[in-house]
């Protein structure tokens, strides 16, 4: 379970969040809509260890996140993908996976069992090994996703999946993300403007707006929800 | 004249493999960090000393010297990683900040070795026979030869261990995109010491080779072979371990061959034309910009 509470983060003179409280249960997919300059990025980075919140709490499983540094916010469990994928382009694919399983323990067998099941989950086996660099933009995104879950983390955070990936792609990234919470035993907190997606996929959606959440609810309610018609659909 | 001409060629390659561990051990600290190790010919020389002081003292050979080196200036290198190196990340401006540091890393090192060896020149006295091998023609210093394979086998060994061992892929990975290192749980700082410990290793592990190598060395030497570091890194590429060897093949084969036709003076100029040809022409070097694979 992770519990976020009051957080706060501001850049000189601009609030990029206003006390933003949330909690995503275990086996979960929260979805996470706004405008632009939402605070949506800002929130996932001040989690993951990026950003230092200047004030809130942030907990995981009973563990307070707040000032661990990067690797150790994942160590406990939470990965995270990034709009823009930061994957190793001069490794290849298999060697992306294996870089990412260096803190688990494995031994090489068990390393190399677990990036093929993933590889074949985001159907890339083919190119396994290939470099990186030579994937499509979406196939990065896929690769990027099967390089946190080899880990097996607890807690993904998901920024912008969906972002410049074909539509067939998106419809693969939307099976494996749906498959997550219920096979992998790992909740998803999903940051997207991609409204169909997000309404398809999430138990549960919170709306921002200027560092603060405007609304939540379920895709029905936010869906419907006049202010989020006004705010971020603009009628 | 043939037979002169391979000689060269001989020699420079033998030349080329030392001055490349050089550029190597450089490459890597400057890939990870993005520190210009100016102090790298200094931990070279003592290198150096540390075989000739276990020599002397235990009676130690350079064979057994040599892994021994490595251990003991990777530790050194580690710690001091963590003395040295995440102060720069509160600098504006940390790569030039890195390369000031190192500068005074340098000169204290220098005068070190200065205060406790002294200005006289030392050698490891090898007992080797023959001394030299005569091949088709060619006179090749023994120990020559014998350094040319331990250098082979150490970048066999380097290759090997940054290509296919998982710590060895995590630090090119972080070469490559260090916030990506740190979201998939590596500790950056961790491997970062180790990338600054291997260059350290490699140094001391390169001066042992060239007090087997060269007739004698001396505190003063250290900037030398730093200068030879940056040569090669700038023909090879730089921040490219493997970049660093091709270029200095290159030129320790220039340097060496045209010795044949031309006097030693001329040739060093070549050497070093080699260089400033190469910053007009490619000024990311060989393999710069290039994919790290």
């Amino acid at each position: 379970m992770l519990k976020i509470n009051g957080l706060q983060k501001r850049f000189g003179g601009l609030v990029a969040l206003a006390g933003v409280s949330l909690s995503v249960p275990d086996r979960h997919i929260l979805g996470i809509i706004g405008m632009n300059g939402s605070g949506k990025t800002t929130l996932l980075n001040c989690i993951n260890g990026l950003y230092v919140p200047d004030a809130g709490t942030m907990e995981f499983d009973g563990k307070e996140l707040g000032g661990l540094p990067v690797h150790e916010v994942a160590r406990l469990g939470v990965g995270r993908t990034f709009q823009v994928p930061r994957i190793f382009p001069h490794l290849t694919l298999l060697d992306n996976l294996d870089v990412s399983q260096l803190q688990t323990g494995r031994n090489a067998n068990e390393r190399y069992a677990q990036s093929e099941y993933w590889l074949h989950k985001v159907e890339l086996h083919r190119l396994r090994h290939n470099y990186a660099e030579e994937l499509s933009g979406g196939q990065q995104k896929l690769l990027e996703l099967a390089r946190i879950m080899v880990a097996k983390p607890k807690v993904i955070l998901l920024d912008e999946p969906f972002a410049g990936v074909n539509p067939a792609l998106a419809q693969l990234l939307i099976a494996i993300i749906r498959d997550i919470p219920e096979q992998h035993d790992c909740s998803v907190v999903l940051v997207s403007h991609d409204l169909t997606s997000i309404y398809q996929l999430s138990d549960h959606i919170i709306v921002m707006n200027e560092g603060a959440i405007l609304t939540e609810g379920d895709a029905d309610k936010v869906r419907n929800d006049p202010a989020v018609i006004e705010a971020y659909l603009g009628a | 004249m043939t037979t002169l001409v391979i000689q060269g060629l001989l020699n420079g390659i033998i030349l080329g493999v030392l001055y490349g561990l050089i550029g190597v051990g450089l490459n890597v600290i400057f890939g990870v960090l993005r520190v210009v190790n100016f102090a790298h010919g200094e931990f070279l020389v003592l290198g150096a000393y540390f075989a000739f002081v276990l020599m002397t003292a235990l009676g130690i050979g350079p064979m057994v010297s040599l892994p021994l080196a490595f251990i003991v200036f990777f530790a050194v290198g580690y710690a001091l990683y963590f003395v040295l190196i995440p102060r720069l990340s509160k600098s504006d401006d940390p790569e030039t900040s890195s390369l000031l540091l190192m500068f005074g890393v340098s000169i204290m090192l220098g005068a070190i070795m200065l205060l406790v060896f002294e200005a006289d020149a030392r050698s490891l006295q090898l007992d080797i026979e023959p001394v030299f091998l005569m091949l088709g023609g060619l006179l090749i210093p023994t120990v020559r030869l014998i350094a040319l394979l331990i250098a082979l086998v150490m970048i066999a060994l380097l290759a090997y261990f940054l290509y296919k061992t998982q710590v060895g892929k995590a630090l090119r990975a972080i070469i490559m995109n260090r916030d990506a290192v740190r979201i998939v749980g590596i500790n950056a700082e961790r491997l970062s010491a180790v990338a600054f410990g291997l260059g350290i290793g490699l140094a001391a592990v390169t001066g042992v080779l060239v007090a087997m190598v060269f007739p004698s060395f001396s505190p003063f030497m250290g900037n030398d072979y730093t200068l030879i570091g940056f040569i090669v890194i700038v023909l090879g590429g730089l921040g490219h371990p493997i970049g660093a060897l091709v270029g200095a093949l290159l030129f320790g084969i220039t340097e060496q061959v045209s010795v044949v036709f031309f006097n030693p003076s001329i040739a060093t100029m070549l050497g070093f034309g080699l260089m400033v040809g190469m910053i007009f022409i490619k000024p990311t070097g060989l393999f710069g910009r290039q994919a790290l694979r």
